[in-house]
C-alpha cells in the first residue's frame, strides 16, 4: 500500500512539473523578449510541446513582428494571429488588438494610419478600460496631432487629440499625451498660453527622467518668461537649477533669471 | 658505456616527443587553467595613456574576480574602427564592451540597433564604492557631469546606454619657449583678439627670420577642433532665435528642421560671421593641412614648428612623453560681443560647460557575459579602478572622489558660458559633414573666403539636409519598432508575477520613452513632407 502510494505521489509531482513547465517556459520567454533576444525567445517557444495556449501564441506573434530579418509575409502571419486572438476579452485580447493597430502605424512598410486609428478606436469602445485600449489612445493622439490628414489646421489637430483626455484614466499614459500636446502646441506655433497648462499637466503627474524632464522644466520657465508669467518662470528656472545640477544649460538658466528679474522690476514700476 | 648512454638519450629524446605530441593532439588549451568567463573590451584610445591605464585596471580587478579574464582590444579610430565595429556586431562577433560616441560618421543607429540600455543598473549603488566617498550614492551621481553625454545622445530618451571612463576638454598646448622667443612674453592670450594679435606676430616673425614657424600645428583633425570651437560662438544666438520650444537647447534635428524652414542659412551674417572666424584660426596652419592628419599636426608641434597645438587633453600624455620642450596647456579665449571683428554677431560668452566625461563604453546586447561585463565597468568607474586608471594614464578621472595629480589638474579649469546647441552646424549630420568638407577648399587659403564658402553651401546643402533628418528619423524608428516587443515582454513578465515591480515600472518607462520618440520621429516627418515644397508647418 505505501509502496502505491509513493508512486501515485511520484506521478503526480511529475504531472504538476510538467504541467508548470509550459508555464515557466513562457515566462523565461518574455524575459528574453524584453531583453530585446527575441531569435533566443523564438527557439524557446519553438520547444514546447503540445497545442500552443492563448499566451503561448500571443508570444510566438510577438517575437515575430522583431525577429530579424524582419519580412512582410512574417508580419502578416503575426497580424493573423493578433486578429484571431483579439476576439476574446482577456488581456491577451486587448494586447493583440494593440498590437495589430501598431503594425498598421510602424511596422508595415506601408504605413496607414487611418486603419491604426481605426483599429485603437475599436479596441477603446470595446476595452475601454485596459491598459492597452489606453496606450492606444495615446497613439491615436500622437496621429492626430501630426499624420492624419484631417484635421488640417493645427489647432483643430490639438483639440482633436485634447478631447481623447478624459478617456485615458492611467496617470502616466494622461502625462504622456499631455506633453506631446505641449509639444505639438510649440512646433506649431501656438498660442503659449494655450501650450503651457499641458506641459504644466505633464509636470504635475511627475515620473519623467533624464533629459526629458530636464527639457520639460527648462521649457515651461523660458515659455513662463515668454508669456509674462514671472513667478511662474522663477519657480521653473529655480527647479532646474536645483533638480538638474549638472547640465550646460546651467549658465544659460542663470542668465534667463538675470532677465527675469530685470522685467519682473519693470513690471513693479509699471504696476503702481 | 657510451654506446649505452646514447641509447637512453635516444630513448629518452623519443618519449619527450611522444609526450608533446600526445599533449598537442589532446590537450590544445594552455598549461595553466584558462579563467571561465572571458570579458572582451574594445576602443579606440590607443594614444599614450590609456592602454597602460586600462592594463592596470584589468590587472586589479582579475586579482580581485579569479574567474573573469578581460581582455582589452585596441583598435585603431580614424578609419578602422567604425567598419571594424559595424562588421562585427552585424555578425554576431563583437566584443562584450565596445567605446562608441555621438560624433562618429555614420554610426547613429549602433546603440540602438546593438547595445543596451543601463538605466536600471546605473540607478543603483556601484558595490566597489564601498568605503568611499561615493559609497551608497546612485551609480550615474557619481560621475563628475553625471553621465550628460550618454544622457543626451541617448536613442532613447530617458534611457542611459553609455558608461564613461575619463573627463576631456580641448586645450591650446604651447611651446613655451617658441612662445617667448616670438613674442618676449609667455602670458597666455586672455581674449581671442589676444590670440590674434599673437598669431600676427608669428606671421611677422616668420617673414622676418625665413623660419618654418607656423601658428597653429595644422592637420584636417585639429583644423576641425578648433574650427568647431571658434564657429559656435556667433551660432549661439542664431540657436536662441529658433528655440520655439523653449528648451534653452536645440537638437541637431531641430537645427536641420530649421534649415528646410527657410529658418538659417550659412550665407546669413551670423553664420558668416563663424565661417570668418574659421578662416582666420586656419590661416595660421600650413598650407594643405586638410590632408594631413592628428598625427601630423603632433610632429610638427614636437619638432618646434608650431607655436600652439590645439587638439583634446586625450593628447597630453602623448605631448608630455615626447616633447623636449616645455607645454602649457591654455584656454582657447572665446569670442566674446567686444571683438573688434565680429563682437556684434555675439550674444555671449560661450562654455565649456563644467567638463564632459567621455570614452563611453557600451554594452554589446548579444554579450553572453553581460553580468560580468558590467561588473568590470563598475570596477573601472569605481573611486579605487577609476584611481587606477587615472594614475597610470594621465588622463582626467570620470568619477568624483578620485585625487586628480597635480599635472593634470587645470584641464579641469572650464570655461564658464552660454552652451544653445548639441553641434556646431558643420557637424549636425554625416552628410552636411561631408559637404563641409568637400567644398571646404572654398572657405581657407590665398583663394578662399567666408562669402564664396557660405554660397557653395547653400547651394548644395538642401538636400544634404533633407537626408541626414531623413537619417536621424530612420534611427529613430529603429529604435521604436523593436520597442513593442519589448513592452509586451516586460508586461507579461509583469502579468506572471505582479508581484515584479521592476518589470511594470520597466514597462511605463518604455512606453513613456517610446511615445517620446515616436513624438520626435511625425515631427521630422512633418517637416520633411511640407518642406519638400519648401511650405511652412
Amino acid at each position: 500500500m505505501r509502496r502505491w502510494a509513493a508512486l501515485l505521489a511520484c506521478v503526480l509531482w511529475a504531472g504538476v512539473c510538467l504541467a508548470a513547465a509550459p508555464a515557466d517556459e513562457i515566462t523565461a520567454s518574455w524575459q528574453l523578449v524584453a531583453d530585446h533576444l527575441g531569435r533566443d525567445a523564438y527557439v524557446k517557444l519553438d520547444q514546447l510541446a503540445g497545442p500552443p495556449t492563448r499566451e503561448q501564441a500571443f508570444a510566438q506573434a510577438v517575437v515575430a513582428i522583431d525577429y530579424q530579418p524582419v519580412t512582410q509575409e512574417r508580419l502578416h502571419e503575426a497580424e493573423a494571429v493578433f486578429e484571431q486572438l483579439a476576439r476574446g476579452d482577456d488581456e491577451i485580447a486587448a494586447a493583440s488588438a494593440y498590437l495589430q493597430a501598431r503594425m498598421y502605424q510602424i511596422h508595415y512598410q506601408q504605413q496607414d494610419y487611418a486603419k491604426a486609428v481605426e483599429l485603437f478606436r475599436a479596441l477603446a469602445e470595446r476595452q475601454p478600460r485596459s491598459h492597452w485600449a489606453q496606450l492606444g489612445l495615446v497613439k491615436t493622439g500622437l496621429l492626430l496631432l501630426y499624420a492624419l490628414p484631417e484635421p488640417a489646421k493645427p489647432a483643430d489637430r490639438i483639440a482633436a487629440a485634447e478631447a481623447l483626455l478624459p478617456r485615458i484614466g492611467e496617470k502616466k499614459l494622461w502625462r504622456d499625451l499631455q506633453l506631446q500636446l505641449g509639444r505639438a502646441g510649440t512646433f506649431y506655433e501656438q498660442p503659449l498660453d494655450t501650450v503651457l497648462p499641458h506641459l504644466l499637466a505633464a509636470d504635475r503627474v511627475g515620473g519623467l527622467v533624464g533629459q526629458v524632464n530636464a527639457d520639460l522644466l527648462a521649457s515651461i520657465g523660458e515659455l513662463s518668461l515668454r508669456a509674462g508669467h514671472y513667478a511662474q518662470a522663477r519657480a521653473y528656472f529655480e527647479r532646474y537649477l536645483k533638480e538638474d545640477t549638472y547640465n550646460m544649460r546651467q549658465m544659460t538658466v542663470r542668465r534667463r533669471l538675470e532677465d527675469l528679474a530685470v522685467l519682473e522690476a519693470k513690471a513693479r514700476e509699471v504696476k503702481p | 658505456m657510451r654506446r649505452r648512454m646514447k641509447r637512453i638519450g635516444f630513448w629518452l629524446l623519443l618519449l619527450a616527443y611522444g609526450l608533446a605530441s600526445y599533449w598537442v593532439f589532446t590537450r590544445s588549451s594552455p598549461l595553466l587553467k584558462e579563467r571561465p568567463v572571458t570579458i572582451w573590451f574594445a576602443h579606440w584610445q590607443i594614444e599614450r595613456g590609456p592602454p597602460d591605464g586600462i592594463a592596470a585596471v584589468i590587472k586589479r580587478y582579475e586579482e580581485l574576480n579569479p574567474r573573469v579574464k578581460v581582455v582589452q582590444l585596441l583598435v585603431p579610430g580614424a578609419t578602422i574602427y567604425p567598419q571594424w565595429m559595424r562588421a562585427n556586431l552585424a555578425g554576431g562577433t563583437g566584443p562584450d564592451l565596445m567605446e562608441w560616441g555621438a560624433w562618429v560618421e555614420g554610426q547613429k543607429d549602433i546603440p540602438a540597433r546593438y547595445f543596451t540600455p543601463l538605466t536600471s543598473e546605473l540607478a543603483q549603488p556601484n558595490p566597489y564604492n564601498r568605503g568611499t566617498s561615493q559609497e551608497k550614492i546612485p551609480w550615474q551621481d557619481t560621475f563628475h557631469d553625471k553621465l550628460l553625454a550618454p544622457r543626451r545622445d541617448s536613442p532613447d530618451p530617458g534611457q542611459i546606454y553609455g558608461v564613461n571612463i575619463t573627463e576631456t576638454s580641448l586645450r591650446l598646448f604651447c611651446n613655451v619657449e617658441l612662445l617667448r622667443k616670438i613674442t618676449g612674453s609667455v602670458a597666455a592670450p586672455k581674449t581671442y583678439d589676444d590670440l590674434r594679435q599673437i598669431l600676427v606676430k608669428v606671421r611677422e616673425y616668420v617673414r622676418r627670420t625665413g623660419q618654418p614657424v607656423m601658428g597653429l600645428a595644422g592637420s584636417r583633425d585639429t583644423a576641425r577642433a578648433v574650427a568647431e570651437t571658434v564657429f559656435s560662438c556667433p551660432l549661439l544666438g542664431v540657436n536662441q532665435r529658433m528655440d520655439d520650444g523653449g528648451n534653452l537647447y536645440l537638437y541637431n534635428r531641430q537645427v536641420l528642421a530649421d534649415y528646410l524652414e527657410g529658418r538659417w542659412r550659412y550665407s546669413e551674417p551670423a553664420v558668416k560671421a563663424g565661417l570668418q572666424l574659421v578662416r582666420e584660426v586656419t590661416q595660421a596652419m600650413k598650407p594643405g593641412f586638410i590632408q594631413l592628419r592628428r598625427d601630423d599636426a603632433m610632429i610638427e608641434f614636437l619638432r618646434g614648428q608650431a607655436v600652439f597645438l590645439f587638439y583634446g587633453t586625450w593628447d597630453a600624455t602623448t605631448l608630455r612623453r615626447l616633447a623636449s620642450f616645455k607645454i602649457a596647456p591654455m584656454k582657447l579665449p572665446s569670442v566674446t560681443p567686444d571683438d573688434p571683428e565680429v563682437g556684434r554677431y555675439i550674444i555671449g560668452l560661450g562654455g565649456e560647460g563644467q567638463g564632459e566625461t567621455s570614452l563611453a563604453m557600451y554594452l554589446n546586447k548579444s554579450s553572453p557575459h553581460p553580468q560580468e561585463a558590467i561588473d568590470f565597468l563598475r570596477f573601472l568607474t569605481s573611486v579605487p579602478g577609476n584611481q587606477i586608471f587615472t594614475d597610470n594614464s594621465g588622463w582626467l578621472p570620470a568619477v568624483d572622489g578620485v585625487v586628480v595629480p597635480e599635472e593634470i589638474r587645470n584641464f579641469r579649469n572650464y570655461q564658464e558660458g552660454y552652451s544653445f546647441g548639441q553641434a556646431p552646424y558643420d557637424a549636425i549630420g554625416s552628410e552636411v559633414t561631408i559637404l563641409w568638407d568637400k567644398y571646404f577648399y572654398k572657405l581657407v587659403g590665398d583663394q578662399g573666403s567666408a562669402d564664396q564658402f557660405a554660397a557653395a553651401l547653400d547651394q548644395a546643402m538642401p538636400d544634404a539636409i533633407r537626408t541626414d533628418l531623413q537619417a536621424e528619423l530612420r534611427t529613430s524608428l529603429v529604435l521604436v519598432k523593436p520597442q513593442d516587443a519589448m513592452i509586451a515582454g516586460w508586461a507579461g513578465l509583469a502579468d506572471g508575477d505582479p508581484a515584479d515591480r521592476r518589470a511594470r515600472a520597466r514597462q511605463h518607462e518604455l512606453e513613456a520613452g517610446q511615445t517620446m520618440t515616436e513624438g520626435l520621429v511625425l515631427q521630422m516627418r512633418r517637416t520633411l513632407d511640407l518642406t519638400a515644397g519648401n511650405a511652412g508647418r
